[in-house]
């Protein structure tokens, strides 16, 4: 039931390498982050554990099956992706958003079913967005937007076990009351659904907060990976940044906290 | 609002249907002339002295069937290529289709063609050639970097094509006389007196072929309309949809062209107005497109052929005076 | 978006359809400028002016003809300096006309002449009427006032003695179509209520159905064209291949309950003559009226008794083979020729 990727390498031109042999594993449940900088290559990453891009060499596997053979559909009805911004070109209504997600479930003229409509209303309720069902997408705020993506996705990975959820920067364009919603939305769904999930980022504290597992990029290779609270030293932040900082549990919330002091001298 | 989209579709088809069947058997109905039903379908009276019968099957018929035809073909033609360019101001013309064939036709018109297979002419023969062959250097041009087609490279080859085509077509130009320059000009605006129903039986499987293609396409393109990332995310295979629509649309739009000229507006304000009463669901803007469009290009040539009797108007100029207005509201009220 | 992808193409249609306008809507020939002397080098940019100058003796003032220009057979040495929507205004200027000779609506083209110091004569196509007054004009213009006299009045007897051996026979209701897109009943342009067409087909005997419509030119539907129900159908082209005439006479076979079609009186005129409004209409009424009142198959009026039986087997000929030379001599000094339409 592992969603996993092993020695990934991928390039978009012939001259620079976005990924330079990157492994990383998903089991239900799981809660994966991916951080790095800018550029370290989270989102390719992210893309070739969705099946969006063909890796050059390496393989992602589900349930050991290659994510190529298993074919488009099969693969979206366990892994659905959750992209940084979404602008539809057309005004669709949120229950029409999340009905996209049944795509993968349906024949080729099908129409929607009452269950389809049911299991998108849950998505939407899981999320919190349920009142919104019949408001057009675009005119929805940017946090609203996210939850209804991320409950587009939910409709789309429902009902199957050991599904996958993966999500490129949740809370990048986001002010900091929309960022906690989000990721209180994310973190229930890990917890209650054994969704695994993967999360790409460059905000530490959200991975610090959020993530039981860490995967470090940097310019496209691994540099480090385990348990949150092993691999977030003040070493990696160093290695990663060039900047000096302390980490420590915050007081009330338990979690890590990573508070930048200064920039190392060069 | 969202609820029971079978109901939304069964209803949106068979109304739009229905308004498209009123529009295309009334309009043989009306003209400059008036002719006398009865005697239109006298059998009694032999065809070469019945001249009711001749305006209505001759002249009127099959002209409401070509702008049928030619409607339903190119509004949706539009739906699939704005789905597909994910741009509501896309037109099945946005990528030279229609410059090219007016290369084409305008070769034809200019050198005299005067060949012809399965009794089609010269000019729709090789305004559907040069649509081809627009459509061919367009794909080449945006796989020719990936594997997928690139939407931005098919839009910048598109409207690069069409600026060199139209180059062309005043190179050519520059050998056509004063005549053959207005003739080029009228078929540029469009003009469905087929007076036969030959060009409507030959662009028939085309169409046919075409809108059997757009059938399979209308969730892929819902689907695809959110980004290509998001649609192959939800299981598209959108190298597949991309090609499908592509070559589908742009089929049709040929073909269209070939009997009626590059009839402006129709396949950008038709799907802009259905999707105002229906909503953004492709499975329901595609079918009721194709009948609206019918609808629409049947009723603009009705009153393009009467309102200034007997002098009469192309019908590109009513599909554009009443679709240009109509466009910039559109613009105005986003 | 269509236009926004087209800009060129829709400019420079846009103009052809202003040019357009303005050439039907006018019919007003005149001189612009007044002699001081005559002209010794004398531009033509138009068909009929050229044949005109040629048809008044002309030929050693005129150095440059227009693209378009096919007769008389001397043009073809002469350089050409484009057209009406092309005139090459350097081309001209360098060749120091002392009078150009524009169409009316070369606005461009006449400013840079007036700024340039160059004199002009301006032109409009007419009815016949203002074939010969444009003749006497001209002849006024460059000094030879007694040859374009002459011409004219030939051209004036001639419409006379056409229209007086017309008068009292039967007025078959014609179509006079001058466009239509090949092998097929689409794009089809008739002679409206007004212009030399018209006039040429009233001279010849015919009464035009589309006399109503106060144009040159009428886009005649096969609607319209049923509608009107025409005793006779008279395409003129310019040349055609004589394969080509029978097929492309058969193409109205669709329309059968039109009277032509059902009479057999569909006749494809071809002459080089017909579309020019210069010296030769004379002739070019003849060939319509030779046509018009042709042998037909089915129908009595217009046949043998005291009709012009020469004429009617000219025309025959000439719809026969196109492209023989002269089968109908003309007393003007043009010769028909092969030249065919366009380049």
């Amino acid at each position: 039931m592992l969603l996993s990727a092993s020695n990934i390498v991928f390039s978009y031109e012939e001259r620079s390498t976005t990924l330079r042999g990157v492994s990383v594993t998903c089991a239900p449940g799981d809660f994966v982050g991916i951080l790095g900088p800018n550029g370290s290559g989270k989102t390719t990453l992210l893309r070739a554990l969705g099946g969006l891009i063909r890796p050059a060499s390496g393989a992602v596997r589900l349930d050991d099956v290659g994510l190529s053979k298993l074919g488009r559909a099969a693969a979206a009805r366990r892994i659905a992706v959750v992209p940084q911004e979404i602008h539809p070109a057309f005004d669709y209504s949120v229950i029409e958003m999340v009905l996209m997600g049944r795509y993968p479930h349906l024949g080729r003229f099908a129409l929607e079913s009452p269950r389809d409509f049911e299991i998108a209303r849950a998505a939407l309720a899981a999320t919190g967005t349920l009142e919104l069902e019949d408001r057009l997408f675009s005119t929805l705020s940017g946090g609203e937007k996210q939850r209804v993506v991320i409950a587009s996705a939910l409709a789309q990975i429902e009902g199957q076990p050991g599904s996958y959820l993966l999500l490129d920067e949740p809370t990048a364009s986001l002010d900091l009351g929309f960022q906690l919603e989000v990721a209180s939305v994310v973190r229930k769904l890990a917890e209650e659904r054994r969704i695994g999930l993967v999360l790409s980022t460059h905000d530490l504290n959200l991975a610090a907060g959020l993530c039981r597992t860490l995967v470090v990029l940097k310019a496209g290779e691994v540099i480090a990976s385990g348990p949150t609270a092993d691999v977030l030293t003040p070493a990696l932040i160093r290695r990663l940044y060039g900047v000096e900082s302390e980490i420590a549990p915050h007081p009330r919330t338990g979690r890590l906290v990573v508070v930048p002091i200064s920039r190392e001298a060069p | 609002m969202s609820r029971g989209i079978r109901r939304r579709f069964i209803f949106s088809t068979l109304g739009f249907a229905g308004v498209a069947l009123a529009v295309i058997l009334g309009a043989p109905l009306v003209g400059s002339t008036s002719i006398d039903l009865r005697r239109v379908f006298d059998s009694s009276i032999p065809v070469s002295e019945n001249v009711d019968a001749q305006i209505f099957f001759v002249a009127r018929l099959p002209r409401s069937l070509a702008g049928a035809l030619v409607g339903a073909t190119l509004a949706s033609a539009g739906v699939i290529f704005q789905g597909l360019l994910r741009n509501p101001l896309a037109t099945p013309f946005t990528l030279g289709i229609s410059s090219g064939a007016a290369l084409g036709a305008m070769l034809a018109i200019t050198f005299g063609w005067s060949f012809a297979i399965a009794g089609i002419t010269a000019v729709p023969l090789s305004s559907f050639a040069g649509s081809i062959g627009a459509v061919a250097i367009v794909y080449w041009l945006s796989v020719a970097r990936q594997r997928g087609l690139s939407t931005s490279v098919l839009l910048l080859a598109g409207v690069t094509l069409n600026a060199f085509i139209s180059a062309l077509i005043l190179f050519v130009q520059y050998f056509a006389d004063f005549a053959e320059t207005f003739r080029t000009l009228r078929w540029l605006m469009g003009d469905l007196d087929v007076s036969s129903f030959r060009p409507i039986v030959v662009a028939l499987p085309l169409a046919v072929v075409a809108f059997a293609m757009f059938a399979m396409l209308p969730r892929a393109l819902n689907l695809l309309s959110l980004g290509p990332d998001s649609a192959a995310a939800r299981g598209v295979d959108i190298v597949r949809a991309q090609r499908t629509a592509f070559f589908s649309a742009s089929l049709a739009t040929g073909a269209a062209v070939s009997v009626g000229g590059p009839i402006g507006f129709v396949g950008i304000i038709v799907p802009h107005l259905v999707r105002l009463l229906v909503g953004s669901d492709h499975r329901i803007v595609l079918p009721a497109s194709a009948f609206f469009g019918a609808a629409f290009l049947v009723a603009c040539d009705t009153i393009a052929r009467t309102i200034m009797a007997p002098v009469e108007l192309p019908v590109g100029v009513i599909t554009a005076v009443l679709g240009g207005p109509f466009f910039l509201w559109l613009l105005v009220r986003r | 978006m269509t236009m926004r992808t087209r800009p060129r193409l829709w400019v420079s249609l846009r103009f052809c359809v202003f040019a357009f306008t303005l050439w039907s809507a006018f019919s007003i020939t005149s001189a612009s400028q007044q002699p001081d002397t005559h002209p010794a080098r004398i531009i033509s940019l138009i068909p009929a002016t050229t044949e005109m100058l040629f048809a008044i003796g002309a030929a050693p003032q005129v150095v440059a003809v227009g693209s378009f220009d096919a007769h008389p057979p001397e043009v073809q040495s002469l350089p050409r300096v484009g057209a009406l929507l092309d005139p090459d205004v350097e081309r001209i200027l360098s060749l120091k006309p002392d009078l150009v000779i524009v169409y009316g609506t070369q606005l461009d083209l006449r400013q840079q002449l007036e700024r340039a110091g160059i004199q002009q004569f301006s032109y409009k196509h007419g009815g016949l009427a203002g074939v010969t007054a444009t003749i006497r004009a001209l002849g006024a213009r460059i000094g030879r006032v007694q040859e374009a006299e002459r011409v004219a009045t030939d051209i004036e007897s001639r419409l006379t003695s056409i229209r007086r051996r017309m008068a009292g026979r039967p007025r078959p209701k014609t179509v006079l179509v001058f466009g239509r897109d090949r092998m097929s009943l689409q794009g089809i342009f008739a002679s409206g209520g007004v212009g030399f067409l018209n006039d040429m087909l009233q001279t010849a005997g015919g009464d035009n159905v589309f006399a109503d419509v106060k144009r040159e030119s009428v886009q005649a539907t096969s609607e319209l064209i049923l509608a009107r129900s025409p005793d006779v159908i008279l395409e003129l082209r310019s040349s055609i291949d004589p394969d080509q005439a029978a097929a492309e006479r058969a193409v109205w076979d669709t329309l059968a309950a039109v009277p032509a079609v059902r009479t057999g009186r569909v006749h494809m005129l071809a002459d080089p003559s017909l579309m020019v409004p210069g010296p030769r209409v004379a002739h070019a009424t003849e060939l319509i009226a030779g046509a018009l009142h042709s042998r037909s198959r089915g129908e009595g009026g217009g046949r043998g008794d005291g009709f012009n039986a020469e004429l009617a087997e000219n025309a025959k000929k000439r719809f026969e083979k196109p492209f023989a030379s002269s089968a109908l001599k003309s007393s003007l000094r043009p010769q028909p020729t092969s030249a065919s339409e366009g380049r």
